[in-house]
């Protein structure tokens, strides 16, 4: 039998069971077998590992010259110091000089990556390519159409009056002066007619469009007639059955060092114990949603449906509570894949205790808005929750870590009976279009990201 | 805020900084080896983030000077088999413990001229031809399988793994030859 060919095809999924079975024993058996597999599992091993900068790196022009090597202790220092101090790191390839067609006018909590464009604000931009990993940035064309970039994107500037998104979300306000700007991605054009509009596409050319404001043409690589589309509506081109842009954002591995204080705290996360998060959204959509790996959360004026909101239960058992010193909540950001950064302001987010016992014991199989009775109220009732702590996330921030804790929040976890104690978590803000940003934190179902956790401070654990 | 004073390189003190400091210089290579044993890529990421955690908590443990990457391995190793034990979800493809102990081995001993192999491997990758390119994304950034490429790219699913291996096979001589012909 040959075995060599058995190993790649175990890396495609590719054996049955059973000749997996087989080619285990093979390998245990026959060292040269195993040299084999090591050799080529590692090549495979590496790009699953290496799976989330694979864009980047394949996606770098030829021309471009390989970024100046930074000395490896100064780069770690760096990092350390995101991690430590939040600060950004700019990262910027020097690409050749080209007339200048547009200015970078803004670039909030900005990351860059494999950009050949400068990315420091004020410069004047040339054809190139801006790679935008976290943060928003402002981009005004001479033209005057302006283009707001928000993370994960790659945008390419081509001339005054023209860009192609190749991934990501932008929002374009264009004056009367630039009508006709055309933002082009892989699978629609989309040219301006007097507006303000947003762009989305994934990497596999999935494009949306939707219009604030005004009008605009599209022409569809697969139809031959343009399409106006007007306020309020949007128009989405496929390609394929693929999965929706969400699926491919929950593959980020972050380190999570960054909330661990330290010894002497414990974690308890909801997937311990009897732990259980979950959020509802009016109109239940998409039934109850305990196995979701985000939680989403939102608040609007615009579209009543879209309100959403989390719940968290934490197994509190065994945790000696009466002598807690301190203690936070550790939430994960992560992308929602849903609305736009540019149409929600800085957002504040409330977190409630529940004190009602039988509201606090809702369950994630069938935990749904219409089911969820005072837990959804406009107005969390004084009798079943307390407002314990709010925190702040910054418009087009990165997608980190949030780190809740207050004296309200302390005392409330030493002074409830019950061992499961629940939070629910609420966004006070709302958007200024019914296409604003869906906040999303990890779930305890998340493949990659960390649940969200309760970092307790405790004497007896040294 | 850009921070364009450049951070002085002393060696840091404080635990918590050079546990980062350790775990950035060696991330890369403890994901390839975790991903390397386990054949179910999430799962893989999951052990990869309980590893940290384990690391970081067990972090007192760790005698400064030492070997960091083989005592992360130690540890990565123990999580895949307790992984393994407490699974939920039954992966396609689990691994036997003696098979693990014997690919582990193996890598051990051959640990470092697979440590050079991630740099190499990032030049290779930017040779590959567009369409190549365009498979390696669907592969292993889109993490499609076989038959959502073959759907993807109007290609049979043999035509696809023929094509997959065939990349693969490239990447791993292009690495080879880079790694002969520079100075070990």
């Amino acid at each position: 039998m040959n075995f060599h060919d058995h190993i790649d095809r175990s890396l495609d999924g590719q054996l049955s069971p059973e000749e997996w079975d087989a080619l285990q024993r093979a390998v245990i058996g026959d060292p040269e077998l195993c040299r084999d597999y090591v050799e080529k599992r590692w090549i495979h091993a590496l790009l699953e590992a290496e799976g989330d900068t694979l864009p980047a790196l394949l996606e770098e022009p030829q021309w471009v010259k390989p970024a100046p090597v930074i000395r490896p202790v100064a780069w770690l220092a760096a990092a350390a110091a995101v991690v430590f101090f939040g600060a950004s790191i700019v990262l910027f390839v020097q690409g050749r000089p080209a007339p200048v067609v547009a200015t970078l006018i803004e670039a909030e909590n900005c990351r860059w990556a494999g950009s050949d464009l400068p990315t420091v604000e004020g410069a004047g931009l040339g054809a190139g390519t801006l790679a935008l990993t976290e943060g928003m940035a402002t981009i005004r064309f001479k033209s005057g159409a302006t283009v707001t970039l928000e993370a994960p994107s790659v945008l390419e500037v081509e001339s005054a009056m023209s860009c192609r998104l190749v991934e990501g979300s932008v929002v374009a306000d264009v004056p009367e002066s630039a009508h006709g700007f055309t933002i082009d991605t892989a699978k629609m054009e989309v040219i301006d007619l007097g507006t303000r509009f947003g762009v989305t596409t994934t990497p596999l050319g999935d494009s949306n469009v939707f219009v604030f404001e005004g009008e605009v043409k599209v022409n569809r690589e697969d139809h031959p007639e343009a399409k106006h589309v007007f306020a309020g509506s949007s128009l989405v081109s496929k390609v394929g059955a693929l999965p929706e842009p969400a699926d491919q954002e929950v593959r980020r591995v972050e380190p999570p060092s960054s909330s661990s204080p330290g010894p002497g705290w414990t974690a308890v996360s909801t997937a311990t114990g009897r732990g259980r998060d979950a959020y509802v959204r009016r109109g239940d959509a998409h039934g109850p949603t305990g196995d979701h790996p985000l939680l989403m959360v939102k608040h609007t004026d615009l579209a009543p449906n879209n309100e959403r909101r989390a719940l968290l239960s934490f197994d509190l058992a065994g945790v000696d509570r009466a002598a807690l010193g301190s203690a936070k909540l550790v939430l994960k950001v992560e992308p929602s894949g849903l609305g736009f950064s540019s149409l929600v302001p800085d957002s504040r987010f409330a977190v409630y205790g529940l004190i009602d016992e039988a509201v606090a014991a809702w369950k994630e199989t069938d935990l749904t808005w219409e089911a969820a009775g005072p837990l959804v109220e406009e107005t969390l009732s004084t009798n079943i929750a307390t407002r314990l702590a709010d925190f702040e996330i910054r418009k087009g921030s990165p997608n980190g870590f949030v780190e809740v804790s207050s004296d309200a929040f302390v005392d409330f976890l030493r002074s409830r009976p019950d061992e499961i104690v629940s939070l629910i978590l609420v966004r006070e803000t709302g958007e200024s279009d019914q296409q604003g940003l869906v906040h999303a934190f990890a779930s305890k179902e998340h493949p990659t990201a960390p649940a969200p956790t309760l970092w307790l401070q405790t004497p007896d654990v040294q | 805020m850009e921070d364009s004073t450049p951070i002085p390189p002393t060696s840091p003190t404080d635990p918590a900084e050079l546990y980062l400091v350790l775990l950035n210089e060696h991330e890369r290579a403890l994901a390839a080896y975790v991903h390397a044993l386990v054949p179910d890529r999430l799962d893989a990421e999951d052990i990869l983030q309980s590893c940290k955690l384990t690391m970081w908590k067990q972090f007192a443990n760790f005698e400064p000077g030492s070997h960091f990457l083989a005592w992360a391995r130690k540890i990565a190793f123990h999580q895949i088999l307790n992984h393994r034990r407490g699974a939920k979800r039954k992966p396609l493809y689990s691994a036997e413990p003696a098979f693990l102990e014997a690919v582990a081995a193996e890598i051990d001993r051959v640990s470092d001229s697979l440590s050079d192999r991630s740099e190499a491997l990032h030049e290779c990758l930017r040779r590959l031809p567009e369409n190549q390119r365009r498979l390696v994304l669907l592969r292993y950034y889109e993490d499609h399988d076989i038959s959502a490429i073959a759907r993807e790219t109007q290609r049979t699913e043999a035509a696809v793994y023929k094509l997959l291996s065939r990349i693969r096979a490239a990447l791993n001589d292009c690495v080879k030859s880079r790694l002969e012909s520079s100075p070990a």
